[in-house]
């Protein structure tokens, strides 16, 4: 027997509302700011078709974030958030977005690590129980798909320039890398967990981190840019424990 | 990073509906299958396509064309 969807708030277990409220702020929020960051360079991206792909995947980011914030409007205890009434100073981002990306290269860091770490979270929701959440995960999926290729794509070939482009990217991802592979949560999803139990997520925690990391080694490797990850042999690991001490759940960011 | 003008064209084709011939709409520049791909969707979405192509121009081969004779260039 199938397990029933939760299609409304009021059919939402009481311990799952403030986590998802949290976690879909947190999604939308970055979302906006990367949307926001991604169309400042849409007429200065290294090639017209640079420029116009990153204007599509702003349009993208911006639209995932309203449909989210659509989301919270149905949520009880809720803060208020639209795309028309969005404050900086408010936002539960990354700090790596909080200045605009000064290098072309700083834009695909965030394509390939960020975009794509949100894309991994909402594909947690593809099949959530709660049919709302599920709705919206499909619709954002899709798009996402193309933000990878995207993303993929350009990192190979930035690489291929030399050696100075390499270092070039390891040092920029220095700046985003443990804020990513803390947004999964810590060990089996931190506040994320009743998400988890309710069917809410399938997974979050450790088990998306590794999906991530398998996702990201692999080019990382193919790319020849390093960065603090190893494969054992089954799975691609961190090398060096993450900053939990340092970890803000609510704000979703690692504080310094 | 490679600018305007360097990169390898792809030419663009695409269907909008079920029985409509397949179109030329136009071209990119990109430095690879992968961007070329992505650049097309975004550049040509003016219409719902059903289907869109890329294809590099280098791998076209001439039938009739300008210049030296198709057969010469082969």
């Amino acid at each position: 027997m199938s397990t029933p969807l939760l299609d409304r708030p009021s059919a939402l277990p009481q311990e799952c509302v403030q986590p998802l409220v949290d976690l879909v702020v947190a999604l939308a929020d970055n979302k906006h700011l990367l949307g926001l960051r991604y169309g400042e360079w849409c007429s200065s991206g290294p090639t017209l078709e640079a420029g116009v792909a990153a204007t599509a995947m702003a349009q993208d980011e911006l639209g995932h974030a309203r449909v989210l914030y659509g989301l919270l409007e149905e949520l009880p205890g809720a803060p208020r958030r639209s795309e028309h009434e969005w404050l900086a100073s408010d936002a539960r981002t990354v700090a790596f977005l909080q200045e605009t990306f000064p290098t072309w290269p700083h834009l695909i860091v965030a394509n390939v690590l960020l975009d794509q770490a949100l894309a991994l979270v909402l594909e947690s929701a593809v099949d959530s129980r709660y049919l709302p959440l599920r709705q919206r995960a499909r619709k954002v999926i899709e798009e996402e798909r193309y933000h990878r290729i995207h993303g993929h794509g350009w990192f190979l070939q930035l690489a291929a320039e030399g050696l100075g482009m390499r270092r070039q990217l390891s040092e920029i991802m220095g700046g985003l890398w443990t804020d990513v592979l803390c947004w999964f949560g810590p060990g089996d999803g931190g506040a994320l967990r009743p998400l988890v139990a309710a069917g809410v997520l399938a997974e979050a925690g450790d088990a998306v981190r590794g999906r991530f990391l398998d996702a990201v080694g692999p080019l990382l490797q193919e790319a020849g840019v390093e960065a603090p990850v190893r494969y054992d042999g089954l799975r691609w690991t961190v090398v060096n424990p993450l900053p939990w001490e340092a970890w803000d759940e609510l704000r979703r960011r690692v504080t310094r | 990073m490679r600018r305007i003008g360097e990169e390898p064209v792809y030419e663009v084709f695409a269907r909008r509906s079920e029985g409509e011939p397949l179109r030329h709409v136009g071209w990119v520049a990109a430095p690879a299958d992968s961007l070329a791909r992505i650049y097309a969707r975004s550049i040509y979405d003016e219409e719902s396509w059903i289907e869109m192509y890329v294809v590099p121009r280098a791998a076209f081969i001439p039938v009739e064309a300008p210049g030296p004779s198709a057969e010469a260039r082969r």
